[in-house]
């Protein structure tokens, strides 16, 4: 703690008139700005190290983490052909380990060629072998693809050289789709090179849906073949995927190329959430940003106070924990925690626990239409009537059936404030169907009218019963308990 | 037309714009049921606004109706971030790059790396200040890409891990995230931004913020928008949105119907003015009529310098008089039905408004106060000259749409006694077995059914033998024996088919099969809606309620 002893037992700031000073706004937004900085690089934070620390998540990850370093080390430096999978649910981290151990490695005395894919992007071969080439020419500055199959040869003697800037090949070579014919001559290139080579595969499993698995048979095969100490240098091929059962996709033939080698990413710990949410919230404020260091000083104990006030609070616990353990995803928890920040403001300067369960229900499960209560009336009305002809049994409705009941309404009640005549009740159903609220079964069609298509109603009586209380008219009150 | 785009849901639009200034989430989804087009435009508005020193923010706009196709996308992406505009001159080429030609929208691949170009181009030319360069991509109505570009969804949510730069896109949709999120979790969560349905006081505002930009410059002579009579329009606001809520909250289509209604609405208070300055001035002229002190441009400065704002006794009455004009103009707005301009021309208040809101100007005592919508123009009968066969063939045909062809028989049957088939309903025996499964909704809910040629034209034929068998109009020179032997002739003319075709060819038919299908009766369904023909019934004298099976 930067924070002197001395300066600790300052007064704490209070608001003046329900308003934080004004020489404070400064150190709120600078305060702010740093904690959204942090979120977005998680990986940089140091946590405080306690003894809970070592617990069976972390250790998992941990070794995960050393296998995954030793494993491109070998590659790297005693030209290993290796092939693993890094297997772990969504946020938990995947990449930002390998991102970290590929920094590691490249800060090292020969630099890999790194080789990036995305099962997202590349969605068959030609797409990837085309990235692929592309991506070797920015790190290595040779052609691969336009005639690699004459090049191969030359290739071995004269190795390309890594400092020659973008050479003026013709740009359509990048264009042009190569045909799959080219792969195997391609992917034998990545041994050849000067430097060793690294292959990422995100969505591993999106790879194994390509049409005979050619890439990955092609790289997996050269990573199996990759003879240490030959002329040759070495080749990682690293998998990213959530699912399970993805070696179960692999064809028989592909399975036996792969090493088998699947490095497992847990989850972090409820704890590791309530040490990480602290060192985020507690990050500190430039010093550059003030001129009167009295007052910084003075902002950071009160800040720290008011965040140990904040987390030592039970129903924040209980949120962090509720949203714990509805998904360990760590970008929830940043979601969760980004929300909270953003909303401080000069008036409310320190995080609450309700602002927290506020951010955390919007991120968390989403209500389906929180706002339904809040629409015009005519909306409401239209709700009410689907409610109804699904009381008389209709499973699908038409907007020309819900017009007449809502009619009828109007006819029999004196209470209704709204005209019937006019299209204006139509445009609200389209509102409604633009919002999803009403959702077409069938196809449109250009021969049937538009107050015959048939909807079903996505909101639930109980939502509608919900959303008229809130409302509180009571004539609409009075027709939706009609409907029995 | 967002004149002050902070104005309304200001709260939520601050936050978005401070995230964006920090460090963003990647991927920013907003979610506006009512008006998504005014949440992006007040976004972009909070994001031009505010300038940074540290941040050198790239700001684009695409609207996915418009980028119905992935090249389109990009191009606009691509052009928009570099502010590069496609010039005719120029062979309206795309941003291609600092100094190569490549393209850039041909593929994803491309179009990552063009944007990996561009984004490396503007750092380098903002680089004499230690700045982060950051794109913000903004997409408006991204339920059609859904629709249209489905796959483009999952990269351009991951964009910024995929291109490895500082880059959020923003997603803006009157939808739900749920409903467009891509299967098996390929998307990340967004970060989500709800933006709630506007209260009264919020579009109260709104209209006022845009009275404000309505404003001219100079203000010299009193105009509707002159800031004068603000506090008027203030009050014209509350009452509008009073009279528009139970339909819509839209703050565009509030302030669509408030163009169209407050010109008429602050006429008599603009009629009053000019005439109490006319006495004035004659007045004024009479006195100083030897010294010509004023000149006639002091007269247009001094226009607006004797308006008072007219009391509280004088405004109710204002919109008591106009209030069911409001409702009216909504009816006819909101579904554009006809369009601000011409509705405003049509109900300009007649010269009694101002007798009765200004008492003063009465010269003989009205009946009684009427309220300031003229009498609504009928639009012109588009049925009217159509012949007497064609209404025939059209309520024939909306019989076979609405009846089940079964109930034929019963309908319209004759048997030799020429006596007609009462029509009997079959009432609905208890039937002890329940039928399981969803219950039939009645034809009528459904719309017009699809009938074969052949049904429509038996009708046709039993319509015109009961309705129009005038023997003074018929022929008498062919002699025909068999009672509905002449009807029956008269149907199969070839007018009857043409007819049927230029009904067709004007949509109030709707052919269902293919034209170039031979094997069996072509079929058709009824185009119009149950209130025409029922207008066209009554002219024919047809009893069109005892004809149809269910009753509507």
């Amino acid at each position: 703690m930067p924070t002197s002893p001395s300066k600790r037992s300052r007064n704490l700031i209070n608001l003046v008139s329900g308003s934080l000073p004004l020489q404070f706004h400064e150190c709120l937004n600078s305060q702010k700005y740093a904690i959204l900085h942090a979120l977005r690089n998680m990986s940089d934070i140091q946590l405080e190290n306690d003894i809970e620390d070592e617990d069976d998540m972390d250790r998992t990850n941990t070794s995960t983490s050393q296998n995954l370093d030793e494993l491109l080390c070998g590659t790297v430096e005693r030209g290993e052909g290796n092939s693993c999978l890094l297997l772990g649910p969504r946020g938990t981290g995947k990449t930002m380990m390998l991102e970290r151990a590929l920094s590691k490695i490249s800060s090292g005395d020969s630099p890999p060629v790194i080789i990036r894919l995305s099962g997202w992007l590349q969605q068959n071969d030609r797409l990837a072998m085309r990235e692929i080439a592309r991506q070797l020419r920015e790190q290595t500055g040779a052609s691969f693809l336009s005639a690699e199959v004459e090049e191969e040869t030359h290739d071995r003697d004269d190795e390309p050289n890594p400092f020659i800037d973008n050479p003026a090949d013709d740009p359509e070579t990048s264009v042009a789709e190569p045909s799959p014919t080219h792969l195997p001559a391609l992917i034998a290139v990545l041994p050849t090179l000067s430097r060793a080579s690294i292959v990422i595969l995100e969505g591993f499993d999106l790879f194994a849906l390509h049409a005979r698995q050619a890439l990955l048979y092609c790289l997996l095969d050269t990573a199996q073949s990759c003879r240490a100490g030959a002329n040759s240098k070495g080749l990682a091929v690293v998998g990213l995927t959530t699912r399970v059962d993805t070696i179960n996709l692999l064809e028989k033939r592909v399975k036996s190329r792969f090493s088998g080698r699947i490095l497992r990413v847990a989850p972090q710990t409820i704890n590791y959430w309530r040490r990480l949410t602290k060192a985020i919230l507690c990050v500190f404020v430039g010093e550059d940003a003030f001129t009167d260091e009295e007052d910084l000083a003075q902002w950071r104990t009160t800040w720290e106070t008011r965040v140990q006030q904040f987390l030592d609070d039970k129903s924040t616990l209980q949120t962090l924990s509720e949203t714990f353990s509805i998904t360990k995803d760590m970008r929830m928890l940043t979601a969760v925690l980004t929300s909270t920040v953003v909303t401080l403001s000069p008036e409310a300067p320190w995080p609450t626990s309700s602002q927290f369960l506020t951010s955390a229900e919007i991120h968390r499960v989403r209500p389906l239409y929180p706002y339904l209560h809040n629409l015009p009336y005519s909306a409401i009305c239209l709700l009410i009537a689907s409610v109804h002809a699904g009381t008389a049994g209709y499973s699908v409705v038409t907007f020309d059936m819900l017009h007449e009941y809502f009619r009828d309404q109007v006819r029999s009640s004196t209470a209704a404030p709204v005209q019937i005549n006019g299209g204006s009740i139509g445009m609200t159903f389209e509102t409604l169907v633009a919002a999803k609220i009403f959702v077409s079964v069938t196809a449109p069609s250009w021969n049937t009218a538009k107050e015959f298509t048939k909807y079903i109603c996505v909101v639930e009586r109980e939502d509608v019963k919900k959303a008229v209380d809130k409302g509180g008219m009571i004539p609409l009150k009075k027709w939706l308990n009609k409907a029995q | 037309m967002a004149s002050n785009p902070l104005l309304y849901h200001h709260h939520r639009l601050r936050e978005v714009s401070f995230l964006l200034h920090a460090s963003p989430s990647p991927f920013i989804f907003i979610n506006d049921p009512i008006s998504p087009r005014m949440t992006t435009q007040a976004v972009l508005g909070a994001l031009s606004s505010t300038t940074s020193t540290t941040i050198s923010m790239h700001l684009v706009h695409v609207n996915a109706v418009t980028c119905f196709s992935a090249r389109l996308l990009f191009d606009a992406i691509l052009n928009g971030l570099a502010q590069w505009t496609p010039s005719w001159e120029e062979g309206c080429t795309n941003w291609s790059g600092p100094n190569d030609t490549r393209r850039y929208n041909e593929s994803l691949d491309a179009f990552l790396r063009g944007l990996k170009t561009l984004y490396s181009f503007l750092h380098h030319s903002d680089s004499n200040l230690p700045r982060v360069t950051r794109f913000v991509i903004v997409i408006e109505r991204v339920e059609r890409l859904k629709d249209r570009l489905p796959d483009l969804i999952v990269p351009l949510t991951r964009l910024a891990e995929m291109t490895r730069i500082d880059v959020t896109i923003i997603f803006v949709s009157s939808g739900r995230w749920d409903d467009m999120r891509p299967s098996l979790g390929a998307s990340p969560d967004p970060y989500f931004v709800d933006i709630s349905i506007p209260t009264k006081e919020a579009c109260v505002a709104h209209l006022c913020s845009v009275f404000q930009s309505c404003q001219t410059e100079p203000n010299l002579s009193l105009n509707p928008y002159h800031p004068a009579l603000e506090g008027i329009h203030a009050s014209f606001a509350s009452i509008l949105c009073d009279a528009c809520f139970p339909f819509t909250n839209d703050p565009d289509e509030l302030a669509y119907a408030a163009a169209a209604r407050w010109p008429g609405f602050v006429q008599p208070i603009l009629d009053n003015h000019a005439m109490e300055r006319g006495k004035d001035d004659s007045n004024l002229t009479e006195r100083d009529d030897n010294e010509h002190l004023f000149t006639d441009d002091a007269m247009l400065v001094d226009d607006t310098h004797d308006f008072v704002t007219p009391p509280e006794e004088v405004r109710m009455r204002l919109n008591r008089y106009f209030k069911p004009s409001i409702t009216a103009a909504l009816e006819q707005l909101y579904p554009r039905f006809s369009n601000a301009q011409d509705w405003a021309d049509a109900n300009k208040p007649s010269p009694e408004a101002l007798e009765i809101v200004f008492p003063v100007h009465r010269v003989d005592h009205l009946s009684k106060p009427r309220i300031g919508v003229t009498v609504k123009e009928k639009p012109a009968e588009p049925y009217r000259n159509l012949t007497r066969m064609s209404k025939f063939i059209l309520i024939s045909s909306f019989l076979a749409s609405m009846n089940p062809a079964k109930s034929d028989l019963r309908m319209f049957g004759r048997g030799l006694d020429e006596k007609k088939r009462k029509r009997r309903r079959i009432t609905k025996a208890p039937s002890a077995k329940i039928k399981s499964g969803p219950i039939k909704i009645p034809q009528h809910f459904l719309g017009p059914a699809v009938f074969p040629l052949d049904r429509m034209l038996a009708i046709l034929g039993a319509l015109l033998e009961e309705n129009d068998n005038d023997d003074n109009f018929r022929p008498s020179k062919i002699d025909f024996s068999i009672p509905g032997e002449y009807t029956d002739m008269e149907v199969s003319r070839v007018g009857v088919c043409s007819t049927i075709i230029d009904l067709t060819s004007s949509r109030l038919l709707h052919r269902t099969s293919p034209v170039e299908r031979l094997d069996g009766p072509p079929m058709f369904k009824c185009g119009v809606s149950y209130d025409v023909v029922l207008g066209l019934a009554k002219e024919l004298d047809v009893p069109l309620q005892d004809l149809l099976w269910d009753s509507l």
